[in-house]
């Protein structure tokens, strides 16, 4: 260090903007209240079907309300507020605008509420934690951007020439979520609230879980394990375990994540390259995962002791071990066979609620109960509380994810289950319902566990605050410039951590390889489709029946893919090909069965059994879980805007004869009304000719009808 | 050009180089990582969350 009376060097004093770390902390223990409130709810409807009160408030909507309040509101309000707090005392200065920041906050908050109104009113894009509408997603991405100048601009005001390792995680997070959000949200507008997606059928599912998956990555694992490089150092008071082994685990952890997209649709339509690659990556992340959990528990060496005392090591060394345990399952689960098992079973649903919970959640709740008592200088109000938050929040962990982790093995097993004859043992679907059904109560009591050591932080962080002194002050200190040369010359590496645009190009590519190879030729995707399978498109009707079918979230619950094992296709008919599904807009491959499969349903059951079904499952199946659909046989079809959603589809290369596209609303109407006739005379009282039950019930008949099989 | 780059995706020797490529970068980090007289630069690197920010 030079000494004090080095001319070349000087003393400011930096204030810290901790005014809008405050407003992210509250921000996120409000939004975590929402989302695990209609976590409880949704999980109480899987298991109590008369739960499902109104249209508004269908599992099919609120699950994605939920999914998006999770990840959006209460992770995306966590990392910011981590993020802003620790990259101002990482480079010793101040947020690049205050007004930015404000705006940031308030902007994303207003997304949050955008999303909370659209969602249950069945607003979608149908693509799972993508379901925001094209006016939300500029919403989404303008702010993003307001973000990234923020951070950015932060940056180049350092004060601390070198940036620690958590800053590399927030700039490949910042950069990759950009990405992946945008080519991802790519449509055509055919309203104020529906668009249809460019991609189509197989690059659609690619590029989804490209995004899916590696928001998991990006929102949920490389900011999270930058807030754990930062905040454990402070909360045991010793540097990270291993720097040498940080820089390893960033390279390899963003350049192998990328590339992990396709096992979510593993033994599906999608080209066999495509899965190995899958495959192979997930399983090598494996070490790049594990390194970043090594390098967090080992950084207690020495300092064990810790954790009988302080609830806040507690959480951080439970949310590092959680984090292991998901990275350890994830690669298993991306082993074909292993996955033909866990695919379309609540096991995925445990599994990714081990990350969510335990992972996010306890690195968020440590987090805050760091911050908090530093952000209103004061103590925090209860130890002992924050300690039976910690223990009943393991319990409700556990019983989700065991709960979980039976339910999707015992489902799982039944579906494959064969007989001596070789026919299915269940070939019934409600009857694997049926076993598992006990188990989602267990999982709703782990959710209500998780909720109330979550209601006993609320209480300490309230009575925290309510001690703080009146007037708030913001951090201020003092730093010393050194305009002379640096402590040790610079080259390599120690270089590009100096450099802050070098990084984030070198970020970029890394992230590019992957995105590359995986996506741009599945987009030449006339390669994989067998021109001479001719596909018909969906009927002007039943296009209509499937933006129901998507507005309703079926998909949340229903795949259309039926897979290339023996039991999919002993159960649903022959396997899926690419080009039956390649004028879909989204796709609706599914992720999960909770209700069978729905790709050959058509014609496999008559008109009227479908309208029964809708108006109350349990009429035709007595022990069906699938919520009832009435106001769909009194809502009335916008027959007006059939034209326009045809036109588009047209554009993008769906082939409509000239009659549909000219007399779009007369031919659906003409369909309709044959519908209805067919439903009269088979003992409907009311004319349904022109309400959503009969273009649903059009669109569940065309499923699988339309050629290519 | 891009169909015949893609027709070389079955081809063996494209994955082997692709994965000396990768695995060589991979090796030549860890190497880089953990170079001689490093160790100072890393330490203070480690220890910036911890510095005391006031210098009074």
């Amino acid at each position: 260090m030079s000494s004090l009376n080095d001319t070349n060097s000087r003393v400011v004093q930096v204030k810290y903007n901790d005014q809008i770390v405050r407003m992210f902390t509250l921000a996120t223990i409000f939004w975590v209240t929402i989302a695990m409130l209609v976590g409880i709810i949704v999980a109480l409807q899987l298991a109590i079907p008369q739960l499902n009160f109104t249209a508004w408030l269908t599992f099919g909507r609120l699950r994605p309300l939920h999914t998006n309040a999770a990840i959006y509101a209460f992770a995306g309000n966590a990392i910011f507020a981590g993020i802003y707090h620790s990259t101002q005392r990482l480079i010793k200065t101040r947020l690049f605008s205050d007004g930015l920041s404000q705006l940031h906050f308030w902007g994303w908050q207003f997304i949050i509420v955008l999303a909370v109104i659209t969602l249950p009113l069945g607003i979608s894009q149908g693509k799972e934690f993508a379901e925001l509408e094209w006016p939300i997603d500029i919403a989404v991405v303008l702010i993003w951007v307001v973000f990234a100048i923020n951070f950015f601009g932060t940056l180049l005001k350092r004060n601390e020439k070198h940036l620690y390792v958590a800053i590399w995680f927030y700039i490949a997070t910042i950069l990759t979520v950009a990405l992946l959000y945008i080519v991802n949200a790519i449509c055509i507008p055919v309203g104020l609230f529906k668009s249809y997606i460019v991609f189509a059928g197989i690059q659609d599912a690619l590029v989804q879980w490209w995004f899916g998956h590696n928001a998991v990555a990006f929102f949920l694992t490389t900011p999270f394990l930058g807030l754990m490089y930062y905040y454990l150092p402070k909360a045991v008071n010793r540097p990270i375990y291993s720097y040498r082994l940080s820089v390893v685990h960033f390279w390899s952890l963003i350049f192998m994540y990328i590339w992990a997209g396709p096992h979510h649709l593993l033994n599906t339509a999608l080209p066999e390259w495509l899965q190995t690659l899958g495959t192979v990556f997930s399983v090598m992340l494996w070490a790049p995962s594990w390194g970043g959990a090594v390098n967090g528990i080992l950084t207690l060496r020495g300092a064990w002791h810790l954790l009988r005392t302080n609830p806040i090591i507690k959480f951080f060394v439970a949310a590092i071990t959680f984090y292991a345990m998901a990275t350890f399952e994830g690669p298993l689960l991306s082993i074909k066979a292993v996955n033909s098992l866990g695919h379309y079973t609540d096991w995925i649903v445990g599994h990714v609620h081990l990350g969510a919970l335990g992972w996010n959640g306890f690195l968020s709740f440590g987090m805050i109960y760091f911050i908090v008592p530093k952000l209103w200088s004061t103590e925090l109000y209860s130890k002992k509380l924050a300690n039976i938050h910690f223990w009943i929040g393991i319990l409700g962990i556990l019983f989700y994810y065991v709960s979980m982790l039976a339910a999707g093995i015992t489902q799982g097993l039944m579906w494959r289950a064969v007989d001596a004859n070789g026919g299915l043992v269940y070939p019934d679907f409600v009857e694997t319902v049926i076993r598992i059904l006990p188990l989602f109560l267990f999982r709703a009591l782990g959710g209500v566990l998780f909720l109330g050591g979550f209601v006993l932080m609320l209480y300490n962080v309230y009575k925290t605050i309510k001690q703080a002194p009146k007037e708030l002050q913001e951090e201020t200190v003092q730093v010393k410039i050194s305009s002379s040369a640096p402590v040790h010359p610079e080259r390599g590496h120690r270089k590009l951590e100096g450099m802050a645009a070098a990084f984030t190009i070198l970020a970029l590519i890394a992230i590019l390889v992957g995105s590359i190879i995986e996506i741009v030729p599945t987009l030449s995707v006339n390669k994989y489709v067998n021109t001479e399978n001719k596909v018909e498109p969906f009927t002007p009707l039943e296009l209509e029946g499937r933006d129901i079918y998507v507005k309703e979230g079926c998909f949340t619950c229903h795949s259309q893919m039926i897979r290339t094992i023996p039991s999919d296709v002993l159960r649903y008919g022959a396997a899926s090909t690419i080009e039956e599904s390649m004028y879909d807009r989204p796709f609706q491959w599914g992720s999960k069965r909770t209700g069978p499969d729905l790709a050959r349903l058509g014609k496999k059951y008559p008109d009227l059994w479908h309208y029964m079904h809708m108006e109350d499952p349990r009429a035709v199946i007595k022990e069906s879980i699938m919520p009832a659909y009435p106001w769909l046989i009194t809502s009335t079809i916008d027959f007006d805007s059939l034209e326009k959603k045809v036109a588009v589809s047209n554009k993008l290369g769906v082939p409509y004869s000239d009659e549909d596209l000219s007399d779009t609303s007369e031919r659906a109407k003409e369909q309709a009304k044959k519908i209805a006739d067919v439903l009269k005379k088979q003992g409907v009282k009311e004319d349904v000719s022109d309400k959503q039950i009969t273009a649903l019930i059009a669109y569940l008949q065309a499923l699988g009808q339309k050629g290519a099989e | 050009m891009k169909q015949l780059a893609l027709s070389q995706f079955n081809d063996i020797y494209l994955i082997v180089i692709g994965f000396f490529l990768f695995f060589s970068v991979f090796i030549g980090a860890v190497f880089w990582v953990y170079r001689k007289g490093s160790k100072k630069h890393y330490d203070y690197l480690s220890k910036l969350p911890l510095r005391e920010e006031n210098l009074t």
